[in-house]
């Protein structure tokens, strides 16, 4: 039996039972559509991200206070995130520190991070805000520059002077219409003038620039948060391939400063992080992949609920075609013209559920797209990789096989005596 | 010798229960024979027939075919010599629904190595062979019973078999088209086809040239149609 036979013989079938065949294939192509859409936005919201983190510079490094725990040296993207959360509360790190690394040549500027989220008041207004303790270095690490008066200076983070410089929607919630530039706002008991406001960054970043608030370091450590140390810091690097260098020549400087003997470089003993924006990226895409394939293995129940609406379609149509069966065999039909026959028919239709169920996943990600895009506003990246279409295409081509196999080897294996005198 | 039968027996059931339904059955069947079985209901005459045309196997004794026990090939071998050299003839015509009757006929040239374009002529020929032709596109359910056993017979020879099975092809139909089916078959034999006709009215068993009468699973006479009839209406319209 030639294979177009089978494929005609399917087809011919499939066309008698339009409706069953409708409704059956609607199963597969739920499927596959949930599974290209699901695997299209994992991947739009990891290009999302990753877009970001390059974006925030790719010649930075995160120095991060505390050690990389012993019992997870081989710890993983999504454990490092919360390593990274954890590292907030230690506090080896100090602003002598930074400045030592920032004397080494491979460095061009680091930027010390305190942050705490906290109201701030104007008159009437008050708006939580995330609040940054630094210094000039870390507008000048991400290049934002003052629309409205200036920065604060060196001098302003010595002296511990109580100035503000705000982002620019905070601006526009606290003061509306007004002049901020020489008023007093109210964060924890303190006043601070505000001397600046960033220009606008755009809504596209999950670090929200336009929602900060910067305050010099030395400020933020005594009026705001009671500590000497430093929480986080961003160096940045004079070249990005000299990025590997200079972060093991920063682990010399605070192994030394900290007194800690590690000639063997075991980050494990160090009380301190050094991690790279790639790596960043790598942590961050770990997770969007975690999620991207719990999203996927619930897509996937929706397909296997397809393949048994096909198992039960194709048993049906074996005890509806037993007669048909018993002919065939009885006019030299064997054992496996008739299995690729039935094979085929529940292949056929799987192949048409997947085809349609790509485009619709297509259709279904690239409306998804839109809507990120409006009420997130950001811009959203929609993605289609070939990998998900060949995925899914195999897929669905397994599962006619998989499900259609019982029962084509059951009918099969029916005796063609008996099958000629089922009625 | 087509085929050699010899003390044949077809048991069914389990260990506690059997079913005897051939005991003990021999002869033989030449090249160009017309032969009607024939028996009432239950007297095996139908399981005769299933391992003759290789669709079934004996519980004892051997059946050959052309010279070579069954036992000797597995069920696919079977399906091939059933499917080069036996032509089925049903009661119940089973044709496929929603087909064609040509694509019907083409049936069992679907599982051979013809190219299409010859399957399509051995199904032209056939189809004018038992007179149907000008229903070559029409389906099951636009033809009259004699029209569809028609087909049926057209399916049977369309891939020239030696022999030829009819399981009481008769019986679904009236009088009229049943003589004009006989009629088939006479012809067909006349041109050399083998048939071996299963039936339960003497009527029809008649019209073969040799008849073998069972009864409970054992063969009763097996003798020469000495008056045999010949179908009134056997010309093709």
């Amino acid at each position: 039996m030639k294979w177009n036979d089978s494929l005609n013989i399917a087809i011919t079938s499939l066309k008698i039972n339009k409706t069953r065949s409708f409704l059956t294939i609607l199963g597969i192509v739920i499927g596959i559509a949930s599974v290209i859409a699901v695997i299209s936005v994992g991947e739009g919201a990891q290009t999302l991200i990753l877009k970001q983190i390059m974006a925030l510079g790719p010649n930075n490094v995160y120095i991060e206070p505390g050690p990389l725990d012993i019992q997870r040296t081989n710890m993983r993207g999504g454990e490092m995130a919360q390593q990274l959360m954890e590292g907030m509360g230690v506090k080896t790190l100090t602003l002598k520190d930074l400045e030592a690394i920032e004397k080494d040549p491979l460095v061009e500027r680091v930027a010390p991070i305190v942050t705490m989220v906290s109201r701030v008041i104007y008159q009437n207004n008050d708006k939580r805000a995330t609040i940054f303790g630094t210094t000039p270095a870390y507008n000048q690490i991400f290049n934002v520059q003052t629309i409205l008066g200036s920065d604060f200076t060196d001098f302003d983070v010595q002296s511990r002077a109580k100035v503000a410089v705000l982002g620019y929607k905070i601006s526009e919630d606290l003061f509306k219409e007004e002049n901020p530039i020489g008023k007093t706002i109210r964060i924890k008991e303190t006043n601070f003038k505000v001397i600046g406001v960033m220009e606008e960054q755009g809504g596209q970043s999950f670090l929200s620039f336009d929602e900060q608030i910067y305050v010099p370091i030395t400020t933020a450590q005594e009026f705001l948060l009671g500590i000497n140390y430093v929480q986080s810091s961003i160096a940045k690097i004079i070249s990005q391939d000299k990025i590997e260098e200079a972060m093991e020549t920063i682990r010399l400087i605070l192994r030394e400063r900290h007194n800690i003997y590690n000639p063997e470089g075991d980050l494990s003993k160090d009380d301190f992080k050094v991690i790279s924006g790639k790596e960043t990226a790598e942590m961050m895409s770990t997770i969007t992949d975690i999620l991207t394939l719990l999203l996927s293995s619930i897509a996937a129940i929706a397909l296997v609920v397809g393949g048994i609406g096909i198992m039960n379609i194709m048993l049906v149509s074996v005890a509806e075609r037993t007669k048909e069966i018993g002919l065939r065999k009885a006019v030299g039909a064997r054992k496996k013209d008739i299995l690729y026959q039935f094979l085929m028919e529940s292949v056929v239709l799987t192949a048409i559920g997947g085809v349609i169920g790509i485009l619709m996943g297509i259709l279904f990600s690239y409306l998804l797209g839109i809507v990120m895009t409006m009420s997130l506003e950001i811009q959203w990246y929609y993605v289609i990789s070939p990998s998900s279409i060949i995925l899914a295409l195999s897929v669905a081509a397994g599962i006619g096989i998989i499900f259609g196999i019982y029962p084509s080897r059951k009918a099969a294996e029916l005796s063609p005596i008996e099958a000629l005198r089922y009625e | 010798m087509l085929f050699e039968i010899e003390n044949l027996y077809k048991i069914y059931g389990n260990h506690s229960v059997k079913t005897p339904a051939l005991q003990g059955v021999s002869f033989k069947v030449a090249e160009g024979e017309f032969l009607s079985i024939m028996g009432p209901s239950g007297s095996g005459k139908s399981t005769l027939m299933h391992i003759m045309s290789l669709l079934d196997r004996p519980t004892q004794g051997k059946c050959k075919f052309e010279g070579k026990s069954i036992d000797d090939f597995d069920d696919d071998e079977l399906a091939r010599i059933r499917n080069k050299k036996m032509g089925f003839v049903f009661q119940s015509f089973n044709l496929l629904p929603k087909t064609s009757v040509f694509d019907n006929v083409r049936l069992p040239l679907v599982y051979t190595d013809f190219p299409k374009e010859t399957q399509k002529e051995m199904v032209r020929q056939s189809l004018k062979s038992v007179g149907i032709f000008h229903r070559a596109s029409h389906f099951p359910n636009q033809l009259s019973g004699g029209e569809q056993q028609k087909t049926a017979i057209a399916r049977a020879i369309v891939n020239h078999p030696s022999v030829i099975f009819a399981d009481e092809p008769t019986g679904n139909l009236d009088s009229k088209a049943g003589e004009q089916i006989m009629g088939i078959f006479q012809r067909l034999n006349d041109e050399g086809h083998t048939v071996i006709l299963v039936t339960h009215e003497r009527y029809t068993a008649l019209m073969a040239k040799r008849m073998i009468l069972l009864k409970d699973g054992k063969i009763v006479s097996d003798e020469l149609v000495k008056s045999r009839r010949y179908a009134q209406d056997g010309l093709i319209k």
